[in-house]
C-alpha cells in the first residue's frame, strides 16, 4: 500500500472516523523476471586445482553461468575489504617511541592528503629534518621503517622485519644507522633520509599497496648513495613480504645482500649486477599458499 | 467519508510512436531525443504530475510536457480533457511502455486527492514523495532521490493547512503556489527528511479537514 495513503488512514482513525473505507483495489502481481538457473560448475581439471594451490590468487574458481559462484563474490568482498580497512588505517603517533625508534613525518597534514599528494609524502617536514640531522651520520645502512599504504602491516611486522635487517646487515659487517620510522611515507623519503645522514646505502621498509587479502605485506626499496631526484631505475625492490610471500628471515637476508653488493659495487637498481649476488637473486620454488576462508557462504 | 482515497480517472492513454519533429519541437521536446511520446489525460492534476514523475525512474522518459486545464476538472472542455494532459517522451517505444505502465499503477494505488469533507466538496492532496524523480527534482530545484511533501488544497483550506504543516515538522518550503493555480487551487512544495515530510503531510491533511468541517 502506498505510504501516502498509509498515513491518510491513520490519520482518519486519529480524527476518530469509524466508519471503515472501501477496500483498496488488490495490486496487480507484478511478473517475476526472467530466470534461469545456471549450475556450479567448479573447475575440475587437476592443472588448475593444481595451480590454485600455489596462490591465493583467483585461479581455479569455476563458474555459474558466465559469472562467479556466490562464494567466491563473497570472498573477494571481504578480501576487498580488509584491503580497504588496511589502506585506511593510521599508525598511532606513540607507535614508533614504544618501538624504539625515532618518529618522523612528512610534509603530509592529514591521512586524505596523503592518498591524494604522493609528492607531500615523500618529503620530510621541518621538525623532521631537524630530528634526523641528530641521527648518526654516515652509517653503511640506513634503515627505515615506514607505514606507506598499509600501517596494518607496519604494525604487525615492521619492527620484527627492522631487526632481521639490522641484524643481518651487522653480520655482514655493515653500520647500520638510527633506527627511524616515518609516517605518512613513500618510497622516495628514503632519498631524503639517506641523503641527510650521509648513509652509502638507503632501505625503506613499508606497508606495501594492500592487494586481495593481504593487508598486512611489506615491500623493501634499496638505493645506493640516495639523494633526492633518484628515481626507481636506481632502486632494488622486493615485496610481498608476509607470511603467505616471502618469509621476513629470508627477506632480512635477501637485503642484506643487496645491501653488501651495493655497497661493492657501488651502484644500484638497473645496473647492479645480480648474477654476482649469489643468494639475493635466487629463486627458490614458493612453498603452496593457503587462502584463508574470510566468508562462508 | 473523510480521508477516502478518490482514486484519479485516467481518461485517455495514447502513444505516439514516431511523433512529428514539429509537434514534438512545439511541446517542449528535443526531436533528436524524443521520437516516441505517450500522452495521458486524467481528471485529477496534482496526482498525474506525481505519477509523471514516478515514471521517470523505471525508464529512459522526460517529462515534455504537463500543464493543467483552466478551473479544473468540473469544467472540462470535453469528455476526454480532464484536469491535465501530461506527454512523456523517449527515444524508443519500449519506453514509453514501461513509463506508462509505472505511471497507471501510481495513478491507481498510490498519488491521489482524498476527501477532505465526507461530501467529496473539499478534497486535498497531502502526498508524500519519499523519492524525487528526474522531473519533479528539476521542478523543484532538488536532487534527485530527495524526499518531497507535495501539498494541495482550496485556497483558504491549503493557507491555513500550509501554516500547520510548516510548524509541525522541520521542513523547508520549496516553492508555494498561492491560489489561484490553474485549477484555482493551491500548492505547496516542502522538503526535510522523509520523517519530516510525513508528519507535515499528516499535520497538513489535519488542518484541512478541521477548516472544512468548522470553516467560520
Amino acid at each position: 500500500m502506498s505510504r501516502t495513503r498509509q498515513l491518510m488512514a491513520h490519520l482518519r482513525d486519529a480524527l476518530g472516523s469509524a466508519e471503515p473505507l472501501p477496500r483498496p483495489e488488490p495490486l496487480p502481481a507484478i511478473p517475476p523476471p526472467p530466470a534461469r538457473v545456471y549450475t556450479p560448475r567448479p573447475e575440475r581439471r587437476p592443472f588448475a586445482a593444481e595451480a590454485a594451490r600455489h596462490t591465493t590468487a583467483l585461479v581455479g574458481i569455476g563458474h555459474v553461468g558466465t559469472r562467479y559462484a556466490t562464494d567466491v563474490v563473497l570472498q573477494f568482498q571481504a578480501e576487498l575489504a580488509v584491503a580497504h580497512a588496511a589502506v585506511g588505517a593510521l599508525l598511532p603517533e606513540d607507535w614508533a617511541p614504544q618501538n624504539g625508534f625515532t618518529a618522523l613525518k612528512t610534509r603530509v597534514k592529514d591521512h586524505r592528503e596523503f592518498l591524494l599528494r604522493p609528492d607531500l609524502g615523500r618529503r620530510l617536514d621541518d621538525a623532521s629534518v631537524e630530528a634526523v640531522r641528530r641521527c648518526t651520520r654516515n652509517p653503511d645502512v640506513q634503515v627505515i621503517v615506514a607505514d606507506g599504504l598499509s600501517a596494518v602491516a607496519c604494525m604487525g611486522s615492521g619492527k620484527q622485519l627492522y631487526e632481521a635487517v639490522a641484524r643481518a646487515c651487522q653480520a655482514r659487517g655493515l653500520s647500520v644507522g638510527t633506527p627511524v620510522c616515518a609516517s605518512f611515507a613513500r618510497v622516495w623519503l628514503e632519498d631524503e633520509i639517506g641523503q641527510e645522514v650521509g648513509a652509502k646505502v638507503a632501505m625503506i621498509l613499508l606497508g606495501e599497496r594492500p592487494g586481495l587479502g593481504t593487508g598486512d605485506g611489506l615491500s623493501a626499496y634499496v638505493v645506493h648513495e640516495p639523494r633526492i631526484g633518484k628515481t626507481d631505475g636506481d632502486r632494488n625492490m622486493i615485496s610481498n613480504i608476509h607470511p603467505r610471500g616471502m618469509p621476513i628471515d629470508e627477506a632480512a637476508a635477501r637485503l642484506a645482500a643487496l645491501a653488501a653488493a651495493m655497497i661493492e659495487q657501488r651502484t644500484s637498481g638497473v645496473t647492479l649486477d645480480l648474477a654476482r649476488l649469489g643468494l639475493a637473486s635466487e629463486r627458490t620454488p614458493r612453498p603452496p599458499q593457503v587462502r584463508q576462508k574470510l566468508v562462508n557462504a | 467519508m473523510i480521508l477516502e482515497p478518490i482514486v484519479p480517472t485516467v481518461l485517455s492513454v495514447r502513444r505516439l510512436p514516431h511523433a512529428d519533429p514539429a509537434l514534438v519541437r512545439a511541446y517542449g521536446g528535443d526531436p533528436a531525443k524524443h521520437t516516441s511520446l505517450g500522452l495521458v489525460t486524467v481528471d485529477q492534476d496534482d496526482p498525474t504530475y506525481v505519477a509523471l514523475d514516478e515514471a521517470t525512474k523505471h525508464a529512459p522518459v522526460d517529462v515534455i510536457f504537463a500543464k493543467s486545464f483552466y478551473a479544473g476538472s468540473a469544467h472540462a472542455s470535453g469528455r476526454l480533457s480532464g484536469e491535465i494532459l501530461g506527454v512523456l517522451g523517449a527515444a524508443d517505444p519500449e519506453s514509453i511502455d514501461q513509463a506508462l505502465d509505472a505511471l497507471l499503477r501510481c495513478l491507481a494505488h498510490d498519488a491521489c486527492f482524498y476527501d477532505a469533507d465526507g461530501k467529496r466538496t473539499v478534497t486535498v492532496f497531502p502526498h508524500v514523495i519519499s523519492s524525487l524523480g528526474e522531473y519533479l527534482s528539476r521542478e523543484a530545484g532538488l536532487a534527485p532521490g530527495e524526499p518531497m511533501a507535495y501539498l494541495v488544497a482550496p485556497p483558504i483550506e491549503a493557507t491555513i493547512g500550509l501554516d500547520a504543516a510548516l510548524k509541525a515538522a522541520d521542513v523547508r518550503a520549496v516553492k508555494v503556489m498561492t491560489p489561484p493555480t490553474e485549477t484555482n487551487f493551491a500548492a505547496a512544495w516542502l522538503t526535510g527528511t522523509l520523517d519530516e515530510c510525513e508528519a507535515a503531510a499528516v499535520a497538513y491533511a489535519a488542518a484541512v479537514v478541521d477548516v472544512a468541517g468548522a470553516p467560520k
